[in-house]
């Protein structure tokens, strides 16, 4: 009799605490929409980071003096118009009708302001690198701002895109001033973008709230809410049942299913994001002969990764650049898949049927879509050359740090992608000798990368970025993989389009 | 038992003190982070003012000479991530973690010590066999197998559940039972042997001689006896299932101090490692201190001198 007691007693627990609130789940209203990324954003400062989950949030919070539209062609925002004034002045045209939520309306003091937080050294701001060309900037009047820089350079100074313009006025009141800092503005953010700051609890959830007042007109959506889900599988189950609206980085093996639910579909753009590996040719090893890097990418058959591996979300790519970039070359071929090319090549460098050649394909996991399974696919194809390829995968902390302090080598793979659609950034970065990342060195290749960053006629520009990236395809300082097609899904109730540089403006959105 | 718990404290603080050096040196001797926290287009003289300006340039003695004595005033420093105070950060998520933790716990008390006790006292019967065999799986099933197979049956199937976030307590159910299910199943099986070395003792032989009535039997004289090893498991699987969460966490979008302390790892962000490290030693001295507190009142013939 005890026993059985006991026995009911424990039942009873188990069901209670199993079945419990399983009443009280509610969905959200039909006029929110609920976007899941993978992590939370980690301030509302939006002068300091630049981290994408981030700033994709003070995108709806903030505004910026242009954006690229989905083919990287830069459009007007709070700027009506930009020029070149002078050769070393670029001068934009402010909107007079945009205002901050509390009212104060938006001018050049608050550009100004802007860009000269981020400058302070003292702020320790990521987007540094953002505004390095910009050297000063005068405001002649609240609507013109103008950007100096200490060269004429080709691309507008700035990254006018990228920077968000915050109501001076306010952070002064709160004293964060320029050389002074808060933390006041990294909980409450004042905008005047098209959505307004509701609340935010931190890993849980931000809600905004649609701006009635925008000078671009009420959004479509009256609220949006951002919810972190960091496990991927656990962001599709939340899809699926209708706790979240969006999601981002919707691994590959995914598509299928969500392509075909039943509340579901699969959204994609090609992404302004490369996958390649680099060789390290500043160390000694087989890497450092040209004829074993172009071997190495004849023996690659890129195509098949990209079906196998990524489920055919990606393109080939023959050089650095992404197709839709100020400097890609068309004209320049991939690298096909040739076995027998590339074993005529490795003989001729010394190494025949891949003899003596011992390399390590270092690559990071979790970082890239698939980044570990395609260096495991690269090395198997590297194989057939009869060298011997093995893998080394770090995690991304680790990696990061080797690859900063250039201590991979032979090869190592990374992923490059930035919203700037020029080549520049892409050339510099990673190319130039005295470059932090680069791992390749060519007095020709840097002269032309500087040559064409001040080079002010687009025409002799893109003769410069032919002859560089010609250089480049030849030399072959990478294996060269693909551009990735980013995969996003959503309910089907919601209207909205991916764009390739993994931005998302709630104000294109619409529910239906 | 005053001069005790004064001892313990004392040896207590060392613990805490030598977790900080550990963490301390363990993170700062393995890079630092402005590889992670700078943009890649950042040229090397950025990246070198980022390390003057967060004082990662200075001799390691020296910034940690900086950091205990601003830890010792309670001043972790900010984030690097976030800018703001790592304390605040995590002692803001410390409640949906200790929810967590605390539900998870009581599940698996009180499903497990009934079952156990049960499975005891019917032994070698159907009872007692499936209650193994549920012990085996909630022991070897990896959390975080568990944890998805959870969502996908009860959140997307039946949709029962929610299966992210906190909310009321529907949120709670999955990652309850996600976190809960190991600590249930080592609890089940303790339960079930430390149950079964008493009923086969003279004493209890003796008291149902006596006509002592089979409830009293179990509560009174097996129970009693039972709970010493029950309590130590359950004191020390608490600060355990802080440990655990950081999957449990990271599956249910489940926005506790674990989640953070993923995310400051992936990030290289010191002060929020070194918090959240600092405060978990903390816990785990304080569950152990009770433990033995709690022993003394289980076992009058335990005298701490």
């Amino acid at each position: 009799m005890p026993n059985r007691r006991l026995a009911v007693f424990a039942a009873a627990a188990f069901l209670t605490s199993a079945v419990g609130g399983a009443t009280t789940f509610l969905r959200a209203a039909d006029t929110t929409v609920t976007i899941s990324q993978g992590v939370d954003p980690v301030t509302m400062d939006p002068l300091k980071r630049t981290i994408t989950p981030t700033t994709n949030v003070h995108y709806q919070i903030f505004d910026t003096l242009v954006r690229h539209d989905r083919d990287g062609k830069m459009v007007p925002w709070v700027a009506t118009s930009w020029r070149r004034a002078a050769p070393t002045v670029w001068e934009f045209k402010l909107r007079h009708d945009v205002k901050f939520w509390n009212g104060d309306p938006l001018t050049s003091a608050d550009v100004k302001f802007s860009v000269e937080k981020i400058k302070d050294p003292a702020e320790g701001s990521e987007q540094g690198p953002r505004v390095a060309t910009v050297d000063r900037i005068e405001t002649p009047d609240p609507y013109t701002i103008r950007y100096i820089t200490t060269k004429p350079t080709a691309m507008i100074a700035g990254y006018p895109w990228e920077v968000f313009i915050v109501d001076s006025k306010y952070w002064k009141e709160h004293g964060d001033d320029i050389g002074h800092s808060s933390n006041y503005e990294a909980e409450h953010p004042m905008g005047s973008g098209p959505f307004i700051f509701k609340s935010w609890r931190k890993d849980e959830q931000l809600v905004l709230d649609a701006n009635p007042n925008s000078w671009h007109g009420r959004p479509a959506v009256d609220h949006v809410i951002f919810k972190p889900i960091p496990e991927a599988a656990a962001r599709v189950a939340a899809l699926r049942t209708g706790e979240t609206d969006l999601i981002t980085n919707v691994p590959a093996q995914y598509q299928l299913q969500l392509a075909g639910g039943r509340n579901t579909e699969l959204k994609s753009a090609r992404s302004v994001r490369v996958l390649f590996f680099a060789f390290n040719t500043l160390k000694a090893g087989p890497q450092q002969n040209k004829l074993v890097r172009q071997a190495l990418n004849y023996a690659l058959d890129v195509p098949a990764i990209i079906a196998t591996v990524l489920g055919g979300r990606g393109y080939q790519v023959a050089t650095p650049l992404p197709s839709n970039f100020v400097g890609y070359d068309p004209q320049i071929p991939f690298y096909k898949h040739d076995l027998a090319k590339a074993k005529a090549l490795l003989a001729q460098a010394g190494y025949p049927d891949g003899k003596g050649l011992d390399m390590v394909i270092n690559a990071p996991i979790g970082r890239y879509n698939k980044d570990k399974e395609v260096a495991e696919a690269v090395a198997g194809q590297l194989s057939q050359t009869g060298g011997h390829f093995t893998t080394k995968i770090q995690e991304w902390t680790t990696y990061v740090n080797l690859v900063s302090q250039k201590g991979l080598a032979p090869a190592y793979e990374l992923g490059w992608g930035n919203d700037s659609y020029d080549a520049d950034n892409t050339l510099t970065s990673l190319f130039t000798s005295d470059a932090r990342l680069s791992t390749y060195a060519n007095p020709q290749l840097d002269k032309m990368v500087v040559d064409a960053r001040y080079e002010t006629d687009p025409k002799q520009r893109q003769a410069i970025y032919d002859k560089a990236l010609a250089i480049i395809h030849e030399e072959a300082p990478w294996l060269f993989l693909f551009e990735y097609e980013d995969l996003y899904a959503s309910s089907k109730r919601l209207v909205w389009e991916a764009r390739g540089d993994e931005l998302i403006y709630c104000d294109e959105m619409k529910l239906q | 038992m005053t001069a005790f718990l004064v001892r313990r404290a004392v040896g207590a603080v060392w613990v805490v003190v030598g977790v900080a050096v550990t963490v301390f040196l363990i993170l700062h001797l393995t890079g630092d982070p402005a590889a992670v926290m700078m943009p890649p287009d950042a040229t090397t003289e950025q990246v070198a003012a980022f390390r003057h300006n967060q004082g990662f340039d200075r001799p390691l003695w020296v910034q940690f000479g900086s950091f205990a004595w601003s830890a010792l005033r309670g001043d972790f420093g900010d984030s690097l991530r976030h800018g703001e105070p790592a304390l605040g950060l995590a002692l803001e998520r410390a409640p949906a973690s200790l929810e967590l933790a605390f539900s998870a716990l009581a599940l698996a008390i009180v499903v497990a010590i009934p079952i156990g006790v049960l499975a005891a006292l019917r032994r070698n019967s159907l009872l007692d066999f499936v209650a193994r065999v549920f012990a085996l799986i909630g022991q070897s099933a990896p959390v975080y197998w568990m944890g998805i197979m959870l969502i996908l049956v009860f959140g997307v199937q039946l949709g029962w559940f929610p299966v992210s976030g906190i909310g009321g307590l529907s949120h709670l159910v999955l990652p309850t039972i996600t976190l809960g299910l190991f600590t249930m199943a080592q609890l089940m099986r303790l339960t079930r042997s430390s149950m079964l070395d008493v009923l086969k003792s003279d004493f209890l032989r003796t008291a149902r001689a006596k006509g002592v009535r089979p409830l009293a039997l179990l509560w009174h004289h097996a129970l009693r006896n039972a709970w010493l090893p029950i309590v130590t498991v359950i004191g020390t699987e608490l600060v355990a299932l802080f440990s655990q969460a950081i999957i449990t966490e990271t599956i249910f979008s489940w926005p506790g101090v674990a989640r953070l302390a993923v995310q400051a790892i992936v990030d290289r962000d010191y002060p929020i490692v070194e918090v959240v490290v600092i405060l978990a030693a903390l816990a785990f001295v304080g569950v152990n201190m009770l433990i033995d507190i709690f022993y003394s009142l289980l076992d009058p013939r335990i005298r701490y001198s």
